[in-house]
Parts: C-alpha cells; structure tokens; sequence
C-alpha cells in the first residue's frame, strides 16, 4: 500500500494506492473518489462501539474499502480545509485527537478514550483515538489549517483546540492554562493540555471551534 | 490572447492578456477581479432570457454573464472565483465537449458554447442538482471549484466519484449515479451516492466540497427565539 498526500498544505488529498486484496478502513464520508473494483463495507463493530464513536464526536461508522481483482486505488480527504499527513504505526502508538481521524491500515486497533471530566466542558478535542498496531501499518490524519510536528522533551502546553495526535508513550493531563480558573478564562486560552515526556506531537495551525465561532456570528440566526 | 494562472493551487486567478483589439472573454458575473481601463464590458442574458433563466435554475450560473471587450492590445484583465481554491483551463479544439457541475464555470472564449444539460431523472438524487452545463465550441474554457482539483483519467475500468466532489468531465465520459457498497451502505456508510464514470476521458475532482464547510459552520449559528 502506497499513501500519497497532494494537494498540501491547503486542500490536502491522500491517494491510497491498494494491491490487490488490501484494505484501508477510513472515516465515514472521507471517500472522494476510487477505481472501481474497490469494493467498500460498511464496518461499526458492534452498537457499542459506534455508540463510543458518535460520542466522541466522529462517525458511528466506519468504512472499509478493498481492492478486489487486483489493484485499485481510494482518494480520501479531510472536510475542513488544511493538511493530512500519513504517519506509520510505531510500537508505541499514537493519540488522535477524534475529529483528525481519517484512515488507517486493517491492523490498526482504534480505541475511543474519554479524555476526562473536565474535557468533557471543554467543547473540543473531548475524546481521542488510542491507535495502536502490533505490526506495521499506517495512520493518516487531517488538520485544519497546517500541520506542525512540535518536539516534547520534558514539558509541553498545547491549546486542546489545536492538537492533532501525539506519540502514546508521552502523559497528558487537560486542564487550565494559567495559575486559576479565572485567569485562565480571561486570557482566552481556554483549556490546554499538559503533555510530560519524550515524544513528537502534531498540532493544527487553526483550531476549528475559534474559526466556528467566528464565522458563525455573521450568520443568519436559527430560529426557535 | 494570452492568459495565466497565478497563485494556484489554493487562491488560483486569472490573469489574461489581450494581443488585439476587439478579442473577447465571456465571464461569470462577478469573477472580475480587475481590469485595464480600455477594457470595455457588457452585461447580458447569453442566448436571452429563456437559455438565461434556463441556465440560472438549472445549471447554477449566474442570469447574467459579463463579456469583456479589449480596445487595443496590451491590456489585461483579472478573474476570480467566489470560493478559495484552484481554477483549471482547457483549450476545447472542437472534438469533444465538456460537461460542468453546478457553479463551476468561471470564464471562455466566446466561440464556446455554452448549454444547460439535462443529467436526466437520475441526477435527481445526487444532491448536486439536476444539470449540467455543457460547453463547447473552440478556446479556452476556465473552470473553478472549491478545494484541489484533481484530474483522472478515466480507462476502461470506469471510476468512483462522490456526487458533491464532481467538477467536470469530458464528453467521453458517461455516469450513473449509484450507491457505493450494499442498502446499508447507503445509510450508514456517510458515502450517500455516487457517480459510477464509464467510457474514455477526463474527470475532475475536488479534493473539498464546500457542504462540509457549511454542515460543519451550521451548529455555531446563534439561536434567535421566536417573537411569540
């Protein structure tokens, strides 16, 4: 299987390329296009798990999509503006924040993490993937805006509205960005987290609520 | 004429050059960016008002289209689409038309021709509107989309697009609208339905679909309570 991401940093696209009888599962809704001996399955593994997903704010489903008869290739794409990047399974695994997901290879075990209570507020990034993969495999993710892949060696403080994913093996805590509640608030950094350890973590240059809530003032009101 | 596409891929525009007096670009109705101060414009109703009207309810353009009129050579023009994204240019020589989706016209020579197309009762479910436009003719034809643009070459295997990323094909190219995987793929897979390409030819795909940004922007709207 061969990942290409065109199109960056702006409007990125990956091309999956399969062999024959590979898969990638992917996103409900990321297929832009493919050849047509792809064949796709819808997957949701159980009522429960879907459940996990649609709280954590993806899809409840997710899909397979196989080359069978030979090779084929899926065009898959983020629905915000911004870059995607193709990163390959370590030992280790990765976080993902639940919105950045895009794809991964068949054996890759994604696993929804209730990012504590006090996310639960937070109103963005609440929930995130644990991917792991026993062996080599591929994960593809999608931000909005661009993506910055930021080095953590000892502490780190990430605005949780603008992370992306991070390597499993670093600790994390969500919690406010200055001293008190009140601070915290007014400087408008909102809820962070508190990334300890060694590892690389991925960040968005954009964070999609600031840009909902901007944009969605200036539009025509519901009305109730 | 000479024209240039400029800052592309994500703020594409247009930059075109008159060699002669009296050479002419038909524009959707306000691409116009810029233009030199000899270049002469006139608004109307191409093929009048019913093809207009035709064109406006149906294919998604504009009623209005403005023809740009250079008095001399050396002067230029600037166009642009609404959305952020690319713009691509084909030279039609006159073999084959082009079809286009809904809004994605920006500009051509005026020796293309341009007519709304009937994509028959099975564009009727796309969600991507009914017709398509159909330009041919010979010159160059621009198009526009949100996001990438991305060109396939369609083999004799056909390909797989979703509705809501469809630019423009080639007049080679035949579709179906279909739905990808079983009847429970079409309600739970979040795919809905697709354009199943047959024959030889082009097919353009934008790499974003602009109903995302809208799905997505919806639940920050403010709520207003009803006066009652």
């Amino acid at each position: 299987m061969e990942v290409e991401i065109a199109y960056r940093p702006a409007h990125a696209m990956a091309r999956v390329v399969l062999e024959r009888d590979e898969s990638i599962v992917a996103e409900s809704g990321a297929m832009v296009g493919m050849s047509t001996n792809v064949q796709m399955q819808v997957q949701s593994g159980g009522l429960m798990k879907g459940l996990e997903r649609m709280f954590g704010g993806e899809s409840f489903f997710r899909n397979t999509f196989t080359a069978s008869g030979g090779a084929g290739e899926v065009l898959l794409a983020h629905s915000l503006c911004g870059d995607m990047v193709a990163m390959e399974m370590t030992p280790t695994g990765y976080f993902v924040q639940s919105s950045a997901y895009i794809a991964s290879t068949p054996n890759v075990n994604l696993d929804t993490k209730v990012g504590g209570f006090k996310t639960f507020f937070a109103g963005e990034g609440v929930f995130v993937l644990e991917a792991t993969a026993a062996a080599a495999g591929k994960l593809v993710v999608g931000a909005f805006g661009g993506i910055q892949e930021l080095s953590c060696d000892g502490n780190l403080v990430i605005d949780t509205g603008h992370l992306v994913a991070w390597d499993a093996n670093l600790e994390y805590t969500v919690g406010k960005s200055g001293s008190g509640w009140i601070a915290s608030f007014l400087s408008g950094e909102g809820l962070v987290c508190h990334f300890h350890g060694q590892g690389r973590i991925w960040i968005q240059t954009r964070n999609p609520a600031e840009y909902g809530t901007t944009v969605g003032r200036m539009l025509p009101p519901k009305k109730r | 004429m000479r024209y240039e596409l400029k800052d592309k891929p994500d703020f594409t525009i247009v930059h075109v050059d008159f060699e002669a007096p009296g050479e002419q670009i038909l524009v959707e109705s306000s691409a116009m960016v810029a233009r030199a101060g000899g270049v002469g414009m006139q608004t109307q109703m191409k093929g009048g008002l019913l093809a207009a009207a035709k064109r406006k309810m149906l294919g998604g353009e504009s009623i209005f289209q403005n023809t740009f009129t250079s008095t001399e050579a050396g002067q230029d023009l600037w166009l642009a689409p609404g959305p952020e994204g690319d713009v691509e240019v084909l030279e039609l020589d006159g073999s084959s038309p082009v079809m286009l989706s809904s809004g994605a016209f920006l500009a051509s020579a005026p020796s293309v021709n341009l007519d709304t197309k009937w994509a028959g009762s099975r564009g009727f479910f796309s969600g991507q509107g009914l017709f398509l436009l159909k330009a041919e003719g010979t010159g160059p034809l621009f198009f526009a989309s949100y996001g990438g643009i991305h060109a396939v070459d369609v083999g004799p295997a056909g390909y797989i697009c979703d509705t809501s990323h469809i630019v423009g094909f080639t007049g080679g190219l035949s579709y179906d609208v279909t739905k990808v995987g079983g009847l429970k793929s079409l309600f739970f897979s979040g795919e809905g339905l697709v354009c199943r390409f047959t024959g030889h030819g082009r097919l353009w795909i934008a790499t974003r679909n602009p109903g995302a940004l809208a799905s997505f922007l919806e639940p920050y709207r403010r709520v207003e309570r009803g006066s009652n």
